[in-house]
C-alpha cells in the first residue's frame, strides 16, 4: 500500500489509464438548459490541452431516417426544427435542393422576403453570440445590453412571420406569408438603430480591459490549417479566407443585393468578435436594402406533392457557416435519402485544433468561439491521475475560475 | 474560371475511367471506381485548388452501398461518388488528404457500418449510443426499422 499523503508516481499510475502522465478531463456531456450536448475528452499536460476526443450525438433524433418516411412537405418543417437559432436557413436549404428537382422557378418577391428573414436571424444569432462572449469573458454588462437589442430584431420577426424562432415562413417555390403593409419604415428604422448599437460594442471590445485579456491571442490557427480542416462561415473568415456563399454561390435574392463580406486577419478570438459585429452590420443594411427594393408580385407557386425523380444538393450560408443538404428522389411522395450537415459539425475539427495549447480558463471562451449549440459546462469532472484526486466543477465555477486565472484582484473584491 | 475548371475534371475523370454527368446547372456528377477514388481527389487538390469538402453522404443503394464526397467549388458543386459492396463495407479514408473528413466517415461508420481503412478513430463512436447493440443493424440501412430499434434500445413507451 502506498502513503495516500504522497503523491503516486508516474510509474505506479501507469496502466490505470492510456493517458497516465497526464490528466483527462471529461468535458460535458449533458444539461438539459442547452442547446446542443457534447463530449469532449480534454488530455491535459499541466494546465495545457494537448489532446481533445470529440463525442456528440446525444441529442441525435435520427432526422434523416424520419425524413425517409414523411412527405416532402411535412420535411421542410420537420427540418426547420434541427436548431433552436438558425431554423430559417435549414428550410430554406432543403427548399432550395427540393426545388431544384422540379420544373418550377421561386417568384423574385418570395426570393426577397426569404433573404429578408435569413439576414434578421443572421443578426439575431450574432447578437445571442457576442451577449454569450461576454458573459463567459466575465462581462455581464455586455451580455445584458446586447440581449436587450436582440429583442428588435426578434420583434420585427414575429411581426413579419408570426413567431420568434420556428418561423414556417417557407415553401416550395415561396413563402407562405407576404410582408405586412407598412412595415417598411419601421424596419429602416430599427436596422439603423442597430447599426449604431453594433459600432458601440465595437468600441466597446476594443478598448474594455475584460475583453481585451479574454481574447486577443486566443484560439489562433493559420489559414492554411483552418483550410484543410475545411472550417466554414466565420472560422474561416477570420483567418482571411473569404469562404461566403452568399458571395461564391449566391441563392435566394443575394445576387440582386449590393454587398461585401467582411474578413479578418488576425485569426483570435478578438477577431471573431469584430468580425460578427460587423457582419451584424452588413446584415443590417442588406435588410434595409431589400425591404426598400423589395418587387411586387406573387409569393408563391404551387407545386404538386410528388417530386419528379433525380439528386441535387443545395447550401446557403448559415449565421454560423455552411449548411449543405442533399437529396434523392426516386419519384414518389417521400424522399429516398436526406442528408444534411451543418456549419458546427463542419467547424468541430477545427475548434479541437483551437483547443491545444490553451489553458483550462480559457476552453469556455474558445468553445464559444466557434459558436457551437454549447451544451456541457455543468457537467464537467476533473481527474487528477498523479495525486487520484477528483473533483467537479459547474459552469458558474468554471466561469469564475476562469475570471480568477486572469484577474486574481477581482476575486479578492 | 468554371469552365476551366469542369473541363480538367472530365479530363481527369476520363484518365480514371469515371463516368461524368450534369444533372442540371452546377451540379457535376463523377461515379469513380473505389481504387481510383483518392488518386482522382488528390489530384484536383493539388493541381485545381479544390479545397471545401462540405461532407460525404452515405446512400443505401441495395446490393451497394453508394458513398458521395460533396465538393464546393465557387458555383460549381461537385459530387465525387463511389460504390462498395454491401456485404463487405469497406472504403478507403481520404483522412490524410483532407483532415476536414474525418468525422464525417465517423458519421458514415455509425449510420451505415462502413469501415474507412486509414481513420485512426475507426473505434471510436460518433453519434450512436453507447449502449448500442453490436448484432443491431446499423440504422440508415432501408432494412432498419424504427421500431425494432427503439425495442432493442428499451426506447418503447407501454401504450395503455
Amino acid at each position: 500500500m502506498s502513503d495516500p499523503t504522497q503523491p503516486v508516481r508516474k510509474e505506479e499510475s501507469a496502466g490505470l489509464m492510456k493517458y497516465s502522465a497526464e490528466n483527462l478531463v471529461p468535458f460535458g456531456p449533458i444539461h438539459p438548459a442547452l442547446k446542443e450536448p457534447e463530449y469532449f475528452k480534454l488530455v491535459l499536460e499541466g494546465e495545457r490541452i494537448v489532446e481533445v476526443i470529440p463525442r456528440i450525438g446525444y441529442v441525435h433524433r435520427g432526422l434523416e431516417k424520419a425524413a425517409e418516411m414523411r412527405p416532402w412537405v411535412q420535411n421542410m418543417y420537420m427540418f426547420e426544427r434541427t436548431c433552436g437559432i438558425c431554423s430559417f436557413v435549414h428550410s430554406l436549404t432543403y427548399g432550395q435542393a427540393v426545388e431544384g428537382l422540379t420544373i418550377y422557378e421561386t417568384p423574385r418577391r418570395a426570393k426577397f422576403i426569404r433573404t429578408i428573414i435569413a439576414e434578421m436571424e443572421r443578426i439575431h444569432s450574432h447578437l445571442l453570440w457576442v451577449g454569450l462572449m461576454g458573459h463567459w469573458a466575465g462581462f455581464e454588462t455586455l451580455f445584458m445590453w446586447v440581449w436587450r437589442d436582440r429583442e428588435i430584431v426578434l420583434d420585427l420577426v414575429e411581426a413579419i412571420s408570426g413567431n420568434r424562432v420556428h418561423k414556417s415562413m417557407n415553401a416550395f417555390c415561396g413563402v407562405r406569408r407576404d410582408m405586412p403593409e407598412g412595415m417598411e419604415d419601421r424596419i429602416v428604422e430599427r436596422m439603423k438603430f442597430l447599426v449604431e448599437r453594433a459600432n458601440y460594442y465595437k468600441e466597446i471590445v476594443d478598448t474594455e480591459e475584460t475583453m481585451l485579456e479574454r481574447t486577443e491571442g486566443i484560439g489562433k490557427i493559420s489559414a492554411d490549417l483552418a483550410e484543410k480542416l475545411c472550417a466554414v462561415g466565420p472560422m474561416a473568415r477570420y483567418v482571411g479566407l473569404r469562404n461566403d456563399i452568399r458571395l461564391t454561390d449566391p441563392y435566394a435574392a443575394y445576387d440582386e443585393v449590393p454587398f461585401d463580406i467582411v474578413t479578418r486577419k488576425e485569426g483570435d478570438v478578438h477577431a471573431l468578435l469584430k468580425l460578427r459585429l460587423d457582419e451584424l452590420i452588413v446584415a443590417a443594411n442588406i435588410v434595409s436594402y431589400a425591404v426598400q427594393h423589395l418587387p411586387e408580385g406573387p409569393i408563391r407557386v404551387k407545386i404538386p406533392p410528388v417530386i419528379p425523380a433525380g439528386e441535387n444538393s443545395s447550401h446557403s450560408e448559415a449565421p454560423r457557416g455552411e449548411i449543405f443538404y442533399y437529396v434523392k428522389s426516386s419519384g414518389g411522395r417521400t424522399p429516398d435519402r436526406v442528408k444534411s450537415r451543418q456549419p458546427t459539425m463542419a467547424n468541430l475539427p477545427t475548434a479541437l485544433e483551437l483547443l491545444k495549447g490553451q489553458t483550462i480558463a480559457d476552453v469556455p471562451v474558445v468553445l464559444t468561439a466557434i459558436d457551437p449549440c454549447f451544451g456541457c459546462m455543468d457537467r464537467m469532472s476533473f481527474l487528477d491521475l498523479d495525486s487520484h484526486n477528483q473533483w467537479s466543477w459547474s459552469g458558474e465555477q468554471l466561469r469564475q475560475y476562469g475570471i480568477s486565472h486572469y484577474f486574481p484582484e477581482r476575486m479578492k473584491r | 474560371m468554371s469552365e476551366v475548371f469542369l473541363d480538367h475534371v472530365e479530363k481527369y475523370a476520363t484518365e480514371n475511367k469515371a463516368t461524368i454527368t450534369h444533372p442540371r446547372k452546377g451540379q457535376t456528377m463523377v461515379e469513380v471506381n473505389q481504387n481510383k477514388l483518392k488518386g482522382f481527389i488528390s489530384r484536383l487538390i493539388n493541381e485545381e485548388s479544390l479545397r471545401q469538402l462540405s461532407t460525404i453522404t452515405g446512400l443505401d443503394l441495395g446490393q451497394n452501398i453508394g458513398i458521395i464526397y460533396h465538393f464546393s467549388h465557387g458555383r460549381d458543386t461537385l459530387h465525387v461518388k463511389t460504390l462498395i459492396p454491401k456485404t463487405q463495407p469497406t472504403a478507403v479514408s481520404i483522412v490524410d488528404i483532407i483532415p476536414g473528413a474525418i468525422l464525417y466517415e465517423m458519421e458514415i461508420h455509425d449510420m451505415l457500418g462502413v469501415t474507412f481503412s486509414g481513420n485512426p478513430w475507426m473505434d471510436k463512436k460518433l453519434l450512436l449510443p453507447d449502449t448500442w447493440p453490436a448484432d443491431l443493424p446499423p440504422p440508415l440501412l432501408k432494412t432498419s426499422k424504427p421500431a425494432e430499434i427503439r425495442r432493442r434500445l428499451g426506447l418503447e413507451v407501454e401504450k395503455k
